[in-house]
């Protein structure tokens, strides 16, 4: 089965740890991704709030580049899933002249949804060669990948369920939190920093409270947004990983390098030792 | 109207056994229709039986409930019929053949005794849907202990052999062989005349949804289930305690608006009675427990029914709950505690704050029961995009289809006493359209009246005494040591037996009851339980279902006199409980049987009052056959209604007053009496006597009835300017002024109004339900006219509740705008060098703001009747203190007076909405019409009598009597006429020759009861 890829401009730069991490895992499934030809940006910048038509477009030219692969998308990113998914939907209202041709038949995956479908699940168990036993993990959603319900098809918003089931899946303990879905601020961090502090360090000693000893996302906003803040005196050191990278741990076991996570902030060396998951 | 064939079916069927298709079927069962009452589940009771206590009053949900139930189950022209779904309907109104569902219940209903083994035995623990889901239950199950028909049932989904073909042990121990695995669903129809859908509402809030968590973290609860935790029989016995840990909980919080006025859930709709069960609630947890602190997060407090705002008063200033006034999005669990945190914003630190609760309750809106809107497909009737079956303006109770009604939440979100109004309406309609076959039994002369114990104290032979003490729940129970008591009173020699139930008064004790009486041949019955004012007719009945004369039992209330006001002392309580049972054996031992009398009644009524409601009354009474005298005191009918220009919603009163006026004045069933008032009023239910007068003539008049509707009158303000500035002006002129002139509002720049003028405030404490509306409705049409019109509205509490919410939504849309005041700082109206100005504080952003509107409008509030003291003094009715009429119980008796053949509607009895008195005045109409369509009536045997070898004739009884009841007859002495009498005890106790003797409190039997109380007893408690 192949997927077609759009990575976005994150996984570029801020989360190429990301990227690395998704291809070593599809490397292992029996799911390719196809990256697509000349993606352009999805919107998610300043440009979909000052523009309703750029919000509209900007993604419809890599939406008709996944139909003409004739493959339905895959998005690891919160953002760009959020505008790939908003844009198809008012295409298909037949209100814009779009200059692509874009029927609706591409379907537009989350990556941790498509993940979390009951087959994929049983795909991911398989894979694994190092269970995570004892490793209590807390997934965090963000705000982009759920919400608004209507865009998103997440009908469990409240208390979203993928990032959770692929956790358990991989033999980590998963544990419920309130703030799955509570913003982490980054997005009013340039403006206003001390708001972002505060939305962010909550997130972290929540987690904390919870008694997680990591955190997972798969938005790379929330990642360095999360990683970054704990640096602050006082603050617990909680690893906050790409839930990717806790799957190519899980499914290289031994193999799998401390160095893959080298461009993380919170040393997650400590913790994944402590586990007996890497030497 | 689609014209009927020939004479209608008599037969009506009922959809739903809640309070609402219970209350419909026993106003047509006592109107002389036979009625099918459906109810899909196992028991009749609706959401009402899993209620604690009802607002305003408090009272006991299952106590109030429980008789109407009984009175239902044991009606000879009600058949309830349980398990059974309404799957279509053909045919005309009058002649409709419904196709009606059986679901199996796999379990003989004649064969089953309630002996209850199978469910002991069942091996499969269910959640308990009665309970919420907070308890358990098995697989073969009854729905709740006082189930109506107490039959138990298995759960095909979860029973072991009907999924698995296993176990089958129900079968094996069922001592009459009822358990029948191999039911088969039944289908059949039925011919009937009309139908009435009652068929409830479920909580919007499911766990699916995630809301506030409910369904993830476990001390979040919905409303519903709170009445459970709060209720006796429910899953922690009343116990208040969390569903997590089972710790008693110290800090509640309570979040309004859940599933409603939300439109992201496509709720945009208030559910009207969210504020009030919340308050209920609270002040409920605070007396279970007083260290407790309760808070209620809301957005308005919607208390707009008679005596609400009391009540929230007293919640807030007696039982210290609090109110915070703030939208709740998300609660956050403390993952430690499993407490929940609430953040809410603090403008005095202009930050958020995190405050801790050990429980929540989700106070969730309506939605129509599951089911319903296939049903209402199939029935091709039309629903409102939310899918409730809305009724018109003018036809409150009727649905798209003719023949069809709908009454209760079903129709639209609300309390009990609205939801027994619209089941009284829906019941009028049917008996309307189906008058023609009235069937009424030949009044039977010797009904109750024969005594048939073969032993009576005249004849020497052995008097026998039984003693039932009923738990009431933990009502009793849970204070009184029964066992100890009951060993007591087995000991007792003046009791030939005694025994104990959970709730004597659910229907399959009743039969028990009656068959114990029986077996142990007990002539004499003491009941010891509650109180007799809402249950001796009751257990009368119960008394004569065991052959026995009904005034051979006496009560005893050990729950309100004992158990509830001596809640700390088991060992007082226990040896109170039996002082009062001894006291009422020793009076029952000197009970003689009374026979009753009959008299023929006057099948005329009067209506007092000639507005929506007068007029509707009549109208709905003349049509079934009977002829109305209607009163109106001004020139003109219409009353209040004539006035207004247009509702919310479109709909034009005087149009409708236009439509009613003729078809009074045409009708010959209808006498109208115009610039006439009642000057005298006599008599009994049945028999009254009076005079209208005029300023010419003077009419005598006999009426077995009487419909009150004397209507109200509006607020005359003297405030804000009004009176002495023309630019302030009421509502009413507003809208009065835009149906004349509709160009004017385009020279208007900007308009104030302020609400709650002359309601709501120390001289006069209620709310009058409909001035949010009239703003609303006036700010909307001020903006269609105008749309660059400022138009401002000062709130207290926006109270548009239902889908009236809709329109205040409207005006948020169209831009006028809301500011919440306080009656501390009330807004001041002052002319400034001739410029009106408005200035006041907004109490949301804590800002003053100045307006210099060109128009101030004010909503003033309805009063009652100026003449309504008058009335009442000539009819001897009571008042609140406010001077609206008083019913005779707010929740289920609501167009009732405590003197029987008399009924109360519209606005005398509290401010409301046109539809809403027009459905109250159909259902006064109703309950009148079970007095007059029938021919004799039975006299209370409990009535006064003069010896006349004693009387001396000094007049002390006819001076003292409150009904006039006694008279001096042609021998000169004095005489009671027996259907007058209430037996109030006033003449016996004035009498100075002793000559009077009130029937049933005898000296001999008042006497006994007094010396056995005062006998010394001690008694040793055992289960302290």
């Amino acid at each position: 089965m192949n997927l077609a890829f759009y990575p976005g401009c994150s996984l570029e730069g801020l989360a190429n740890d990301y990227e690395r991490s998704i291809t070593a895992v599809f490397d292992k499934l029996d799911v390719k991704l196809v990256e697509i030809d000349d993606w352009t940006c999805c919107g998610a910048t300043a440009a979909h709030s000052l523009s309703e038509t750029m919000a509209v477009l900007l993604p419809a030219k890599n939406l008709a580049a996944a139909e003409k692969m004739g493959l339905d998308i895959v998005s690891p990113c919160a953002n760009c899933f959020n505008r790939l998914t908003y844009s198809r939907k008012m295409i298909l209202k037949n209100i814009y002249d779009v200059p692509w041709k874009v029927t609706g038949k591409t379907k537009v995956y989350d990556m941790t949804r498509f993940l979390a479908q009951p087959d994929m699940i049983d795909q991911i168990k398989q894979k694994v060669l190092m269970p995570l036993e004892g490793l209590h993990l807390v997934s965090y959603y963000g705000c982009q990948m759920v919400r608004p319900p209507k865009i998103t098809g997440f009908t469990d918003y409240e208390n979203p369920q993928t990032l959770d089931k692929i956790a358990v899946a991989l033999g980590a303990i998963s544990l419920d939190w309130s703030y799955k879905a509570t913003c982490c601020g980054a997005s009013i961090g340039i403006g206003r920093r001390d708001i972002q502090f505060n939305l962010s360090t909550r997130l972290i000693k929540k987690a904390h409270q919870a008694g997680a000893e990591a955190i997972i996302v798969s938005c790379p906003l929330c990642q360095s947004n999360l990683d970054m803040v704990q640096n602050e005196k006082g603050m617990p050191k909680i690893p906050v990983f790409y839930f990717t990278e806790m799957m190519r741990l899980a499914f290289e076991g031994e193999k799998c390098s401390i160095q893959n996570f080298r461009m993380h902030l919170t040393d997650p060396g400590r913790l994944l030792r402590k586990k007996g998951l890497v030497k | 109207m689609i014209p009927l064939k020939n004479k209608p079916v008599g037969k009506a069927m009922v959809i739903g056994g809640g309070i609402g298709g219970i209350q419909a079927a026993l106003d047509l069962a006592d109107t002389g229709f036979y009625v099918y009452l459906a109810d899909k589940s196992h028991s009749v009771g609706g959401t009402m039986a899993q209620l604690d206590k009802t607002f305003p009053t408090n009272d006991c949900s299952t106590c109030i409930f429980s008789p109407k139930l009984v009175e239902a189950a044991g009606h000879p022209n009600i058949r309830i019929m349980t398990s059974c779904e309404l799957m279509n309907l053909d045919g005309v109104p009058g002649h409709f053949t419904a196709h009606v569902r059986r679901m199996p219940r796999y379990i003989n209903m004649d064969k089953c005794i309630a002996c209850g083994q199978c469910a002991e035995k069942c091996p499969k623990k269910v959640p308990d849907a009665f309970n919420t889901e907070l308890g358990m239950r098995k697989a073969a199950y009854i729905p709740f202990p006082q189930a109506v028909p107490l039959k138990y049932a298995l759960d095909p989904d979860q029973c072991l052999y009907l999924t698995k073909k296993k176990c089958g042990l129900c079968k094996k121990i069922c001592p009459v062989d009822a358990v029948e695995f191999d039911q088969k669903v039944e289908n059949f129809t039925l011919e009937v005349g009309a139908v009435i859908l009652s068929a409830g509402f479920e909580l919007a809030l499911i766990k699916e949804h995630g809301e506030y968590g409910f369904g993830r973290y476990r001390n979040v609860v919905t409303s519903l289930q709170y009445e459970r935790m709060l209720s006796a029989t429910g899953p922690y016995g009343g116990h208040l305690q969390r569903p997590s840990d089972g710790k008693s909980p110290k800090r509640i919080a309570w979040i309004q608006c859940v599933m409603s006025r939300d439109i992201s859930k496509n709720r945009p709709f208030c559910s009207s009675v969210c504020c009030m069960h919340a308050a209920k609630q609270a002040v409920l947890t605070r007396s279970h427990l007083p260290e407790s602190e309760t808070v209620i997060y809301f957005m308005d407090i919607r208390a707009h029914g008679k005596g609400f705002d009391e009540y929230i008063e007293r919640a807030v200033f007696q039982h210290q709950v609090q109110y915070k006034r703030s939208m709740i999005s998300q609660l956050y669990v403390n993952p430690q505690s499993e407490n929940l945190v609430v953040e809410t914003f603090d403008h005095h630190i202009n930050g958020t704050v995190e405050e801790e609760y050990d429980l929540v309750v989700l106070s969730s809106g309506f939605q129509p029961s599951k089911g319903w809107i296939n049903l209402a497909d199939r029935l091709n009737i039309h629903l409102n995009p939310y899918g409730f079956a809305c009724g018109d303006f003018d036809e409150p109770v009727s649905t798209s289809r003719p023949g069809v009604y709908v009454c209760g939440v079903l129709e639209s979100p609300k309390d009990i006493p609205e939801t027994v109004i619209q089941a009284g309406a829906a019941a009028a309609e049917v008996s309307g359209l189906l008058s023609e076959a009235r069937m009424l039994p030949a009044p039977d002369e010797n009904q109750g009246a024969d005594n048939q114990i073969e032993e009576t104290p005249e004849t020497g032979q052995e008097i026998r005494v039984g003693v039932f003490v009923c738990h009431c729940g933990s009502n009793i129970a849970g204070v009184v040591d029964i066992p100890t008591l009951l060993s007591v009173i087995q000991k007792d020699d003046d009791v030939t037996f005694a025994q104990d139930f959970m709730f004597t008064c659910s229907a399959e004790t009743q039969d028990r009851l009656a068959q114990t009486i029986k077996e142990h041949h007990l002539n004499r019955v003491v009941i010891a339980a509650c109180s007799p004012k809402t249950h001796e007719p009751l257990f009368q009945k119960t008394l004569e279902q065991a052959g026995l004369n009904p005034y051979l039992m006496d009560m005893a209330n050990i729950r309100n006199q004992c158990s509830w006001v001596h809640g700390k002392d088991t060992k007082k309580a226990t040896t109170k409980a039996l002082e009062l049972i001894k006291a009422a054996v020793a009076r029952a031992k000197n009970l003689e049987p009374l026979m009753a009398d009959t008299y023929k009644i006057v099948n005329d009524s009067l209506v007092i009052g000639g507005g929506l409601a007068g007029m509707t009354a009549a109208l709905t009474m003349a049509k079934q056959g009977f002829h109305v005298h209607l009163v109106e005191k001004t020139g003109h009918l219409g009353g209040f209604a004539v006035k207004l220009t247009h509702t919310l919603e479109g709909h034009s009163p005087p149009k409708l007053v236009r439509m009613l006026e003729d078809r009074v004045k045409s009708n010959p069933n209808i006498t109208l009496y115009l610039n006439s008032e009642l000057s005298e009023h006599s008599g009994y239910i049945g028999v009254f006597n009076g005079i209208i007068i005029n300023a010419e003539t003077r009419h005598e008049i006999s009426y077995g009835a009487v419909v009150v509707a004397s209507g109200g009158t509006a607020y005359q303000a003297d405030e804000f300017r009004y009176g002495q500035d023309e630019r302030v002006v009421t509502q009413v002129e507003l809208a009065q002024r835009l149906r004349r002139d509709p160009q004017w509002p385009r020279q208007l720049k900007s308009v104030v109004m302020i609400q709650c003028v002359g309601s709501r405030n120390e001289t006069f404490a209620y709310c009058s339900r409909v001035c949010c509306s009239a703003a609303v409705k006036n700010a909307i049409a001020l903006k269609d006219i105008n749309p660059d019109i400022q138009v401002v509205i000062l709130y207290r509490d926006l109270r548009t509740f239902g889908f009236k919410e809709l329109y205040y939504l409207e005006a948020r849309r169209k831009g006028v705008l809301f500011f919440r005041f306080i009656p501390d700082e009330a807004p001041v109206v002052y002319d400034d060098h001739g410029q009106l100005v408005v200035d006041f504080t907004d109490r949301s952003s804590h800002q003053e703001f100045r307006i210099t509107p060109d128009l101030v409008t004010l909503s003033t509030g309805i009063r009652p009747a100026l003449d309504n003291e008058k009335l009442a003094r000539i009819l001897k009715l009571s008042r609140t203190p406010e001077g609206f009429f008083m019913e005779a119980h707010v929740k289920l008796r609501p167009v009732e007076f405590p003197t029987a053949g008399i009924f109360l509607a519209g606005l005398a009895h509290s401010p409301r909405f046109s539809d809403e008195a027009v459905a109250m005045a159909k259902c006064a109409a109703q309950q009148a019409i079970k007095v007059l369509c029938q021919d004799k009536m039975k006299t209370s045997p409990t009535y006064a009598v003069v010896d006349p070898d004693l009387c001396t004739a000094c007049l002390a009884c006819v001076r003292v009597c409150p009904f006039g009841a006694p008279f001096i007859n042609k021998e000169g002495i004095s005489e009671i006429v027996p259907a007058k009498c209430q037996g109030c005890g006033m003449c016996p106790s004035e009498c100075p020759a002793r000559a009077i003797t009130l029937r049933h409190s005898t000296d001999h039997q008042t006497v006994a009861e007094i010396d056995a109380l005062l006998d010394k007893i001690d008694i040793c408690i055992k289960h302290p």
